[in-house]
Parts: C-alpha cells; sequence; structure tokens
C-alpha cells in the first residue's frame, strides 16, 4: 500500500505541471485547467491499482483531462468567448522580440477562437509533440480524424494569420 | 507555409504555456490525492449498526472568486433565518458549480448571515456547498455503503479550508441517528456552534481552523454528550489557498454503538477556479 501510495505521489509530482499546462492551452482559461487538473487526479487516484499497472499512466491521465475539458466546453463556451473578447493575455516581460512577441499573440488569438476539439489536437500534437497516434488515443478517436481535424484547424489559423503577415512583409 | 506555421505555433503554445504561474502547479501538488480507507471502530454496547455501514472521504473544493479580506464577515455561531432569495440564490450558485454535486438532491441547509451551507445527497454520496458574499466552495464526500447511524447518535465529517485570500474555516457536516433533533458543538477553544438539524443531516462551519471535541445532541429523552478525539489541525494542515483537508469522525459516547467496516474514497485538498 505505502509503495502505491509513493508511486502516486511520483506521478502527480511529475505530471501536474505538464497537465496543467496542456489544460491551460485547452480551455484557456487557468483556473478551468486548475479544476480539470485537480479532477483529473481524483479520477486517477480513485483508479490508482488499475492505472499503476498501464504502461503509460499520463496517457491515461490526459484522455481522462481532455475528455473533462472538452466535455466542458460547451458549459465554458460563452465565458471562453467573452475572455477572448477581453484584455489581451499578459505579456512576458523577458521577451526580446517584440515582433516575435505580435506573431505568438495573433496566433494565439486565433487558436483560441478555434472549436475546441481542434484547438485539443493542435495543443496535444503540437505543444506535447505527441506522435499523432498518441493523440487519437488521448482524444478517443480515430488517426483518421486526428489527421483531419488537425488539418482544418492549422488551414484556419493559416487563413486569420495570413493577412496580418502580408500587411507584415510590406515595405514601410 | 505550414511547415513554417507549426514552428510557430509550437514556439507560440510554449510561450503561452508559459504564463502559468510557476507556483501554480507546486500549488496543485501540495494538495492530498490519496485513495484513503476509513475503519469504524468495532461495534461496543449495543452494536446498533449494520455491518458495512462505513463512509470514506473525498473532497473536492472549488472554490470561486476572489475574496474580501474579511470574507467571514457576518457569520454567527447560531443559525439565521434565510434572508429572502439567500436560500435560492445559494442553490443556483452552488448548483453551476461542476462536480461533486451533479446529480445528487439538496438535503438540508444553514444560513449564518450572508453564508448558506447546504448539503446534497444520495444514498451513498454527499456534497456541501458554502456559499458567502465572495466565494462558493464544494466539497463532496463518497461512502462505499449507505450509512447507518445508531438512534441518539450523529456520524461527523469534519473539513478545514482555507480560502482564496488565507482566511481559515471549518465545516462540519453528517448524518444524524434517529431521535436527535438537536446539535451543538463544542470546540477545542471551548466556544461552541449550534448545528442546523434536518431530514436526517445536520451541517455547520466557523471560521478558524478548531476542531470538533464533542456534541451535545438534543433527544426525546433529554441531551447527551458524544466527544470526539480529534486532533488539533497542523499548521499548513488546512491546504494552501483555496485548499481543504477532511477528515470524518464516528465519535463515542456512553453506551453508544458503533460501526464497522471499511469505506474507499479519497482525501483531496482543495481546487480553486477563479472567476
Amino acid at each position: 500500500m505505502d509503495k502505491h501510495r509513493a508511486d502516486f505521489d511520483r506521478f502527480v509530482a511529475d505530471s501536474t505541471d505538464p497537465l496543467l499546462r496542456t489544460a491551460y492551452l485547452i480551455v484557456w482559461d487557468l483556473g478551468e485547467a486548475e479544476d480539470l487538473v485537480q479532477e483529473t487526479l481524483l479520477q486517477v487516484a480513485r483508479r490508482w491499482p488499475r492505472v499503476r499497472r498501464m504502461e503509460h499512466p499520463i496517457a491515461y491521465a490526459r484522455r481522462m483531462l481532455v475528455n473533462r475539458a472538452l466535455g466542458g466546453a460547451s458549459r465554458r463556451s460563452r465565458r471562453r468567448q467573452e475572455l477572448s473578447n477581453g484584455a489581451p493575455p499578459e505579456r512576458p516581460t523577458d521577451r526580446s522580440d517584440p515582433q516575435a512577441f505580435d506573431a505568438h499573440d495573433e496566433l494565439m488569438g486565433a487558436l483560441a477562437m478555434l472549436p475546441p476539439r481542434q484547438r485539443a489536437v493542435l495543443v496535444l500534437r503540437y505543444f506535447l509533440d505527441l506522435p499523432e497516434a498518441e493523440v487519437a488515443a488521448a482524444m478517443k478517436c480515430s488517426l483518421g480524424t486526428v489527421k483531419s481535424t488537425a488539418s482544418r484547424g492549422l488551414a484556419r489559423l493559416e487563413q486569420v494569420m495570413r493577412p496580418t503577415n502580408e500587411t507584415r512583409s510590406i515595405p514601410t | 507555409m505550414t511547415d513554417q506555421l507549426e514552428m510557430d505555433l509550437r514556439e507560440a503554445m510554449q510561450a503561452r504555456a508559459a504564463q502559468v504561474p510557476a507556483d501554480a502547479a507546486e500549488r496543485l501538488t501540495r494538495h492530498d490525492y490519496h485513495p484513503r480507507t476509513r475503519r469504524l471502530r468495532p461495534p461496543v454496547a449495543i452494536g446498533a449498526v449494520a455491518t458495512g455501514a462505513a463512509a470514506g472521504a473525498a473532497a473536492v473544493v472549488i472554490s470561486l472568486g476572489a475574496g474580501a479580506s474579511n470574507a467571514f464577515a457576518g457569520w454567527s455561531p447560531t443559525p439565521t433565518p434565510p434572508a429572502p432569495g439567500q436560500l435560492a440564490g445559494a442553490q443556483t450558485s452552488c448548483e453551476q458549480s461542476q462536480s461533486p454535486i451533479a446529480g445528487l438532491s439538496l438535503q438540508l441547509s444553514d444560513t449564518r448571515g450572508p453564508f448558506t451551507f447546504s448539503i446534497y445527497a444520495n444514498s451513498t454520496e454527499s456534497a456541501t456547498c458554502i456559499k458567502g458574499p465572495s466565494f462558493t466552495a464544494v466539497s463532496g464526500n463518497m461512502s462505499s455503503y449507505p450509512v447507518n447511524v445508531p438512534a441518539g447518535h450523529i456520524l461527523m465529517d469534519s473539513s478545514h479550508a482555507t480560502d482564496r485570500t488565507g482566511g481559515t474555516y471549518s465545516l462540519a457536516e453528517g448524518r444524524t441517528g434517529a431521535d436527535v433533533t438537536g446539535v451543538t458543538l463544542t470546540l477545542d477553544d471551548g466556544s461552541t456552534v449550534q448545528a442546523t438539524v434536518g431530514n436526517g443531516w445536520f451541517v455547520a462551519w466557523w471560521p478558524g481552523l478548531h476542531v470538533v471535541k464533542s456534541a451535545e445532541l438534543a433527544t426525546s429523552s433529554g441531551t447527551t454528550t458524544q466527544t470526539f478525539d480529534n486532533p488539533p489541525v497542523p499548521p499548513g494542515r488546512a491546504g494552501s489557498r483555496g485548499g481543504m483537508s477532511s477528515s470524518s469522525s464516528m465519535g463515542s459516547s456512553g453506551g453508544g454503538g458503533t460501526g464497522t467496516g471499511t469505506g474507499t474514497g479519497f482525501s483531496f485538498q482543495g481546487s480553486s477556479n477563479s472567476q
């Protein structure tokens, strides 16, 4: 039993930060992300005797997290929309390239406006650098669905970003 | 273009994720999510509790909103009549919260000034919700078996929590055995808090981290005292801001029966949510 507890403690120590940052990018709100992570860890704790025997317990936790995030997406959508329309995110103070930050800011603004499933796929694929097969497992969908969802998401981002980039490329 | 976009996306996501405060994950890591088992003492005297009657506790706390500096102003040690709309407003706020209230029915509400403390339950799960002017906190308990409490006794779950301003408060809730019509808790500083009792439940809460040492129970045959062996809350045990710790106890009293059995659940210290 003590070993189980120690294993779970290690799991919490190792997984909380990546889960929190992943949740933050998916739901776009730190408070929501914290709740999701805690609910996920609680769920993992309930099933720890089984989860600990899995090859990758973090993959299980990630699947629970994404499922919860997307399950609550409709409930949060109105609130997130209000956030999206509100003040821009705080800018990191240590960035030395303001132009690069502006591009990031615009890209994140576009990401925030994507449908939740598209955003989740892109976060798993490009923030966590998961292979498409692992994204599919986390999303509980097929590999083909991951590919098409990511493709649509990237296309929308590209569409949103293109006018800005073109404008930026015009010499002043 | 897509390759460049993918590269930009990776960079932008890393930058966005870096905005998560350094202490956020550390705060979550400090919470206690451990599965735990609670074993009630074996039957004594009348042994009135059915075998297997036990409760494990799980607490999920969702604190919504930043608190005022004096988050508990208006609290009183005795329940007060609800203001017009207070109960309905609290119910709306509590049920808008996510787990663990979903699917549970409102059993009892306690009002003290502007605060409403409600308990929701079904046969094996319960959840409490405390709604104040500056915060809402929800916690849940799970039982492995239906809880059966001897007549004239109470089964108490107590919790200690910290709101977002660092203010601490304690909750006590539980089941009342048949014939219990009143519960007055005595804390370890000698102060008393009168609980609200009804529908087989009692609920009370108070600012600070004082623990319950005994409960005076009103019954049709007079008053009895049930004592509890709750140790003082160690510094920091109430969790970080938005955190909670919880414990369960049947306590003891002269000639009273207690149950035996185990229930598994989880203690889970806190969670927080901005609003």
